[in-house]
């Protein structure tokens, strides 16, 4: 096709794109994606029926802003990432922070616990579960990343890739939380760090192969 | 290419907002550019090229949103340009020698160089006629005074002088902006 035709049909097709659209689209498809990933814990293992309790537990609290920030931080960096002519360095940075505050609250009970319930602490009910549990719900958010990044122009696939992976292992590992029944701070940061860190991996390797356009 | 970084990031901003007209006239004036980019770079035949242009312009309108109206046009075609590149590159399954890398990072910055040639450009169509053509010979193309004063039909102190004078107006005309 001749280049003159080519910009003709182009230019047929001219629909506005609103200032913030890339955030939007990026948005979207991540709540879409956590919508889904919340059906699938409502449906298999279910929201913890004492919700309302540990909403005022450290707990809760502590695996909700653990894995919270990670997905904020991860998201901003898949943004960056979704242009072509960004870098967004610095931004991962800032994951130091929250794993710095896990690795005090770790410390600290590991610290005050008697040495014979440091296995519980790190261990808890269902260190062999947790990790892969929040890669299951983990999937649903990576396809819905990758749906988004559709319309965007990533130049570096992996990099772009393993944020994508990165923010649905977080989103994943957040919407887990209200099923998981863990108190200790260990365990979090060993078992839920290690299940988010399974989709930045795998966003890795697959970033160059599904991110290609 | 004598379109300026200004032209084309209005014309993005238009497009962006719904004007199909300029959404057209700016793919319009980047075939030109990306023509002469992938040109220079890839010696293959005259359709490869022509595949390139397309395949970018298409780029260039389907992933539009991926442009920041707050940052400036040109890195973000050439961005888009340089990743159909390599992927080019990439599909035909040539690697990239060692020694090659020199030359890609002389492409690097061409895109830099280029970006600051629709500004040099800009300034410099402000100047007379005579002027713009022993600066460009002297400062841009690398030529001896002695090799523009022949190519002008002018001598070797008209050119001096000529380019003195071009520059300190230019420099004028920069600080002004």
């Amino acid at each position: 096709m001749e280049t003159d035709d080519l910009i003709l049909r182009l230019a047929r097709e001219v629909k506005p794109v609103s200032a913030r659209a890339l955030e939007t689209r990026l948005f979207g498809c991540v709540a879409a994606g956590a919508a889904v990933a919340f059906a699938a814990l409502y449906l298999t293992l279910g929201v913890r029926a004492d919700l309302a309790t540990a909403l005022t537990s450290f707990p809760f609290w502590m695996k909700a802003g653990y894995t919270a920030s990670i997905a904020a931080i991860a998201i901003v960096v898949a943004a960056h990432l979704a242009r072509p002519d960004s870098r967004p360095g610095r931004w991962y940075a800032l994951l130091i922070a929250p794993t710095l505050l896990l690795a005090i609250a770790a410390a600290t009970q590991v610290a005050t616990s008697p040495t014979a319930q440091w296995p519980d602490l790190f261990f808890g009910m269902s260190a062999s579960k947790c990790s892969v549990r929040i890669l299951g719900f983990a999937t649903p958010v990576f396809v819905g990343l990758m749906w988004a990044f559709r319309s965007f122009a990533p130049t570096r696939l992996r990099a772009a890739g393993s944020a994508a992976g990165l923010a649905s292992g977080a989103v994943g590992a957040a919407i887990y939380v209200l099923y998981c029944r863990e108190v200790s701070a260990s365990f979090v940061l060993s078992w839920y760090t290690l299940g988010i860190l399974l989709p930045a991996i795998a966003g890795a390797l697959l970033g160059p192969r599904l991110l290609r356009w | 290419m004598n379109v300026t970084e200004d032209e084309l990031r209005l014309l993005m901003s238009r497009g962006l907002n719904g004007d199909a007209a300029a959404h057209e006239s700016l793919l319009r004036s980047l075939a030109p550019v990306l023509r002469s980019y992938f040109g220079r770079r890839v010696h293959d035949a005259a359709h490869e090229v022509d595949d390139m242009i397309q395949e970018t312009l298409i780029a260039i309108h389907t992933r539009r949103m991926s442009y920041d109206r707050a940052r400036p046009f040109m890195p973000w075609a050439y961005a888009i340009a340089r990743y159909k590149l390599v992927d080019h590159f990439r599909r035909r399954g040539a690697s990239i020698a060692v020694d090659e890398l020199e030359e890609w990072h002389a492409a690097e910055s061409f895109e830099d160089a280029s970006a600051a040639r629709l500004d040099v450009d800009r300034l410099l169509s402000g100047l007379p006629d005579k002027q713009q053509a022993v600066i460009r010979s002297t400062k841009i193309d690398g030529a001896s005074v002695a090799e523009t004063a022949a190519k002008q039909g002018m001598s070797e102190a008209d050119v001096k002088v000529s380019v003195h004078r071009g520059l300190k107006a230019l420099a004028a005309k920069a600080k002004e902006q």
